[in-house]
């Protein structure tokens, strides 16, 4: 006699036991609590259901139950594979962290042709020559980036302005090109650059060599000229004809452009949106004041609060998400990431939202003069006279010993979110990540107290703005989901 | 608005201090303690010696918080209490499957060297 073809009326009967797996919860708004497991799916849930979930009395037939087990919150006899599936999923999360360091940022030059009053990283006088980056220590920088195991190799020219260096860019580029004939990464190069001194020779030399080019904008024409001054005078006529130049050039995605949110673009949203339409351009990253160089100088960190940056990033949003409504593909990048690491399998390597931390692992700064710093804000805040990130030098230091330094494994271990206190239970923890060196610039130490934190207050602010929107919005999350 | 403790009797603020005592019936004492953390910017909370199931506890506000400010405070910290007691039971009765995901996710990998 053949097996039976069907199972038994008793297989389909709704069942009463189940097993909680690990989560963690937090209040989305006045109603309704966000829910995260170990491999960052998120469900959202009323109190009341939230407390029957964990009393197990939800009704197995339920919406909620259903949902529930298949974002893995919970599991029962007929979810075979449920720990399988779990386990795959959280390995595929983690693994980004065996690649290793990919961002490599060469500092070539402390000089600069602006003298922007935000400026993060203490420029140098354009004629100053005693802060540019040697040819050995490029070369040695290059040895090192060559050591890092990581598929990906991306390396990053920037100052001061790295054009006033261009022989030196030059030359990175192209050993780095010849030495990666032998280690075979996905290498790429991108030039941060305020683009005033781009020439048809740079163009021609980058597009030989694929060099991509990201620079500022900070809105329209009177907001950007009021922060970014170079030395000559305003700044925005120069940066919109260069933009326009490279796109010719090289094409429409080979420049990008963030914006960096003073006190008087706050209230000027929509119009910085519409400015990066206006230049063809088809992302903006949008950009709160770090607290590093000129901008605490200057007391423009302290001008606005973490809650009144969120309100114009929801606006900023609002904004964008309408461009796209009338067709305009425009992306905001900072969401991206984060929509990336709440939606996609294995995340996203972006330095600032990785735990452990991405310093040092996921990116390294070489300062002009060989300081090898373990990341670019590191390297700021040792301009400011704290030298917490200094890892090393290229010329007395080994890969090994910079990399295994206490100034790096110290602050790695302390700041992993699982073990920091608040951020331990925080629903918003698998889309977050550790910032030691924003806490050290504003609170003295690695950790930081997250109570007095703007860091967390704004990364837990945007998160909840764009949950909102994927859960309320459907219009929205259409768009939102396209940036995955 | 005024919250009371968990006798019901009404509470009162002197000199920006609100005294209570909390039921460890109810909650246990790491959830007061995170909850006391998250609240670090509103408020200092001061845990007192517990005498069996009762926990005196100590609200210190900054020199210039309005009363009612403190009040709320105190009632927002409480519904917190009740979040954080769940926290530590989700925590608690996930822990041994919380290893075994982790162990299961890497058993197979190389990443640590064997001698």
């Amino acid at each position: 006699m053949g097996r039976p073809a069907f199972q038994d009326r008793n297989h389909f009967r709704p069942r009463s036991d189940y097993r909680i797996l690990p989560f963690r919860f937090g209040r989305l708004d006045g109603e309704r609590y966000v829910l995260t497991n170990e491999v960052g799916e998120y469900a959202l849930l009323g109190r009341d259901d939230l407390q029957s979930f964990v009393d197990r009395r939800l009704d197995v037939a339920g919406a909620v139950y259903q949902t529930l087990k298949a974002k893995h919150f919970l599991f029962d006899d007929e979810s075979r594979v449920a720990l399988d599936l779990l386990a795959l999923k959280y390995r595929t999360r983690a693994e980004p962290l065996s690649w290793f360091t990919g961002l490599h940022i060469f500092v070539v030059t402390l000089r600069c042709t602006n003298s922007c009053r935000y400026c993060q990283v203490s420029h140098r006088e354009e004629e100053d020559a005693r802060f540019d980056m040697s040819l050995e220590n490029a070369d040695r920088a290059l040895d090192f980036t060559f050591r890092s195991p990581s598929p990906s190799i991306k390396i990053e020219l920037q100052g001061g302005e790295p054009l006033l260096n261009f022989p030196i860019v030059r030359h990175i580029v192209e050993r780095a090109s010849r030495l990666n004939q032998a280690y075979g990464r996905h290498l790429e190069f991108v030039i941060a650059s305020n683009l005033a001194l781009l020439s048809k020779d740079i163009l021609a030399f980058c597009k030989e060599y694929d060099v991509l080019f990201s620079t500022s904008l900070d809105g329209p024409e009177d907001l950007h000229d009021e922060q970014r001054i170079l030395r000559g005078g305003p700044s925005y006529r120069t940066t919109v004809e260069a933009i326009r130049r490279v796109q010719e050039a090289l094409g429409p995605d080979s420049v990008s452009a963030l914006m960096t949110t003073t006190r008087a673009g706050l209230s000027r949203a929509e119009e910085i949106v519409d400015e990066y339409v206006r230049q063809g351009l088809h992302s903006i990253f949008l950009r709160n004041m770090r607290p590093y160089g000129f901008a605490v100088h200057n007391d423009l960190v302290d001008a606005y609060s973490a809650p009144e940056w969120v309100e114009f990033y929801r606006r900023a949003l609002a904004q964008v998400l309408a461009v796209n409504r009338r067709g305009y593909p425009l992306r905001e990048e900072y969401s991206a990431i984060l929509l990336r690491k709440m939606l996609a399998p294995s995340g996203t390597r972006y330095v600032d939202l990785q735990s452990p931390a991405g310093i040092g692992i996921a990116a390294v700064a070489f300062n002009y003069d060989g300081a090898v710093y373990a990341s670019d804000e590191g390297r700021m805040l040792a301009e400011m006279g704290d030298p917490s990130f200094r890892l090393g030098h290229l010329s007395s230091d080994s890969f090994e010993s910079i990399m295994t330094s206490e100034a790096l494994l110290a602050p790695l271990a302390d700041t992993m979110l699982e073990g920091v206190p608040m951020c331990s239970d925080c629903p918003f923890l698998p889309y977050c990540g550790a910032d030691p060196v924003f806490h050290k610039a504003t609170q003295g130490d690695t950790v930081g107290h997250k109570a007095w934190s703007e860091f967390c207050e704004k990364q837990t602010g945007v998160l909840r703005h764009l949950i909102s929107l994927l859960e309320d919005d459907p219009e929205a999350r259409e768009t939102l989901l396209g940036w995955v | 608005m005024v919250t009371p403790d968990s006798e019901g009797a009404p509470l009162t603020i002197q000199n920006g201090t609100i005294r209570t005592s909390i039921d460890l019936r109810a909650y246990r004492m790491t959830a007061i303690q995170k909850a006391a953390y998250r609240f670090a910017k509103e408020f200092t909370l001061v845990l007192g010696a517990n005498d069996q199931n009762s926990l005196p506890v100590t609200f210190l506000f900054a020199e210039g918080t309005a009363e009612g400010e403190a009040f709320e405070a105190v009632r927002v910290f409480f519904r917190e209490l009740l979040d954080q007691e769940l926290r530590e039971r989700i925590g608690e009765e996930t822990r041994a499957i919380r290893s075994l995901i982790l162990a299961q996710a890497f058993s197979k990998t190389d990443l640590i060297r064997r001698e």
